[in-house]
């Protein structure tokens, strides 16, 4: 479904030029719920950012679905973005002046669903990231990992090819990020739901099918875990 | 792009719905107190400039007055005219006029005036002037050597520090008039007038017949022939009648007479209005542009957030323009309403101007619309610019600064 090859990014020019990637191949199937760990400065934002279409590699190939996306003008990496992949942050990006309902539904509308629709497809998704209820509140009144499951909901009411995720759980605590990761793990088994996922922790990967590890933006490990 | 108006539109909605109402309030304060400055000065200039077209249309000139015809001192047959005049529907009265320049003396001071000859029974239904006699009386018909002059010359009424006068003539002291021709007379004065107008109060008045003797007239000649009309507004109708009805002299309504003569009288008020105004719509759409500027960098990181999940840059620029719209129209109505509360306040207590002339304000639709559009696009355009430049930022750079 993904396919990377030699991926290169580079920040800054000259001397205090950063190689953050190096040139990294690897393949994505549907289907699967991959972990990308690595140290502290290794890459995998820089990776994360280009998959999600919020930046540009400078050197490598990138394709979704057979898609070049690498290569397209703007405009349509906005229209990809809408409506192709999830990007979920760290610090859970939601407009604060919005309720989570609104959150979720600015992007139906976006892509010209009607206000009804729009509204049933939020409430869909807030329900299925267990906020059922929780619709009307704005973000200040929600808890971290009520937030961060808004966010999810947000990612995955455009029912995206892939939904990537940047160290979704750095700001909560262990049972707000278990809530999480198991909203990530019902998606992922229910639904099918392509998942890329940047974590420091180790125990997260029990939660994954795949471990990507990163050192000094190259490719250290790949590793299968078997299903449970 | 109906869906960038929808998205647009709901994110501004948000933001105002949850925005903080402090500043909502603070912000459309200072802006209907832009609008106010905007449309105060203008509607008390138009104030004045109504009290000096009323005092054109009371004293010199009526509703519509006749002039004579090319270089001519003279209308030739003036009553001819004013037979035409007068048979033409739609006016109520006409009379006849005669302004000759001259100088008056009076123990050993001597002033130049204008002095009007006139018909002292016509003027009542012409003129103001028999009104506004302040000491004595108005001539009458039997008046051949009696004259009335303006309180400004005569040194009693307002203004007489300003100009020459006479010093404190009464009703009842004898003057020596020399008219332009050379020709003395010598009058009893037999009122002081004030109309508390220059134009009025540094004249004098005696009967129409003395200057036609003085001059040696013949019985038809007028420099000028004042007209009223039944119905204000129909002055227009009425002047395009007389020439029909073939009066073949210049015909003026009053507003085409104050045109030129508000215009040399306003030209230095006109410069500071426009001036005003100017640095008003600078200052408002300064300001706008600084709030919204804020705001946009307040929330840089959330318009990179929109745009990394696909909301279009060009909604988040409408949701500018709608913001900025809703604020300036918030501004702009709590101004229309802090305006006509003044304006109403003035129409009721009109500010004294020359400690005589009253000014109140006059609401000009016109002027209001025009205000408020410029307004509106201006701050409009000032709303847009920052989210503008924000909106086509990079991603990275808006949502993690670089
Ligand atoms: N905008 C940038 N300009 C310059 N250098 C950058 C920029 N972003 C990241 N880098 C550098 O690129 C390298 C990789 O950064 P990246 O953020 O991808 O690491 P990471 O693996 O996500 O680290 P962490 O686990 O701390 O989040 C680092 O050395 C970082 O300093
Ligand atoms: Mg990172």
């Amino acid at each position: 479904m993904i396919i990377v090859k030699d991926l290169k990014r580079c920040y800054g020019t000259g001397d205090t030029a950063v190689r953050a990637l190096k040139g990294v191949s690897f393949e994505i199937n549907k289907g699967e719920f991959v972990a990308i760990m690595g140290a502290s400065g290794s890459g995998k934002t820089t990776l994360l950012r280009i998959l999600a279409l919020l930046d540009d590699a400078t050197g490598g190939e990138y394709t979704i679905r057979g898609l070049k996306v690498s290569s397209l003008p703007e405009a349509e990496r906005s229209y990809y973005r809408l409506t192709q992949v999830g990007y979920i942050f760290q610090d859970y990006a939601l407009i604060s002046e919005m309720s989570a309902a609104e959150n979720v539904y600015l992007l139906s509308m976006m892509e010209g669903k009607s206000k009804k629709e729009s509204y049933k497809t939020a409430l869909e998704a807030l329900e299925k990231v267990g906020l059922k209820g929780k619709h009307d509140r704005v973000p200040d009144e929600l808890s971290g990992g009520e937030k961060q499951r808004v966010a999810i909901a947000r990612a995955i009411a455009k029912k995206p090819d892939i939904l990537f995720a940047d160290e979704p759980c750095a700001n909560l605590d262990t049972t707000n990020s278990k809530q999480v990761l198991d909203v990530f793990k019902e998606l992922n088994e229910k639904y099918g739901q392509t998942i890329v996922m940047v974590t420091h922790e180790p125990w997260h990967t029990d939660y994954v099918d795949r471990v990507i590890t990163f050192k000094d933006g190259s490719l250290l490990s790949d590793e299968k875990k078997m299903k449970e | 792009m109906i869906n960038d108006i929808r998205v647009g539109a709901l994110i501004a909605y948000c933001s105002v719905k949850r925005g903080n109402k402090k500043t909502l309030i603070f912000i459309v304060f200072v802006l209907s107190l832009i609008f106010m400055n905007l449309v105060f000065l203008p509607s008390m200039i138009g104030g004045l400039s109504g009290l000096f077209t009323g005092f054109m249309q009371d004293y010199p000139y009526g509703d519509i007055v006749i002039e004579p015809m090319g270089d001519n001192t003279y209308i030739n047959n003036a009553d001819n005219v004013l037979k035409k005049v007068r048979a033409v529907e739609g006016v109520r009265a006409g009379t006849k006029r005669l302004d000759v320049g001259a100088s008056i003396n009076h123990k050993q001071k001597v002033v130049g005036v204008t002095i009007t000859g006139m018909l002292p029974t016509e003027e009542y239904e012409i003129s103001r002037y028999p009104y506004i006699i302040s000491e004595g009386d108005f001539l009458s018909d039997l008046s051949r050597d009696e004259i009335i002059i303006g309180a400004m010359i005569a040194g009693t009424g307002f203004g007489s520090e300003i100009y020459d006068n006479l010093g404190e003539v009464r009703p009842g002291a004898f003057v020596d008039v020399t008219y332009s021709n050379g020709v003395k007379r010598t009058y009893k004065v037999k009122g002081i007038m004030e109309g508390t107008f220059e134009v009025v109060d540094l004249n004098a008045l005696v009967h129409y017949k003395e200057i036609e003797d003085v001059y040696g007239l013949e019985g038809k000649e007028a420099t000028s022939v004042v007209v009223r009309v039944d119905e204000q507004g129909t002055e227009a109708q009425i002047q395009d009648k007389i020439r029909e009805a073939g009066v073949n002299e210049q015909i003026f309504t009053w507003a085409d007479k104050s045109e030129s003569l508000i215009r040399q009288a306003m030209q230095s008020m006109g410069a500071i209005d426009i001036m005003s105004k100017i640095v008003s719509l600078i200052v408002g759409a300064a300001l706008v542009l600084i709030i919204i500027y804020i705001n946009v960098l307040n929330r840089k990181k959330e318009i990179g957030i929109l745009k990394a999940v696909g909301i279009t840059p060009r909604s988040i620029v409408l949701s500018y323009a709608f913001l900025s719209t809703f604020y300036v129209s918030l501004g702009i109505s709590a101004g229309l309403v802090l305006y006509l509360s003044l304006m109403f306040y003035f129409q009721a207590n009109p500010v004294t101007f020359y400690e005589t002339m009253e000014i109140s304000p006059t609401i000009d639709p016109v002027l209001l619309i025009q205000s408020v559009v410029t307004m509106l696009t201006l701050s409009v355009i000032a709303g847009i610019l920052p989210a503008w430049s924000v909106s086509r930022e990079s991603i990275l750079k808006a949502i993690w600064g670089r």
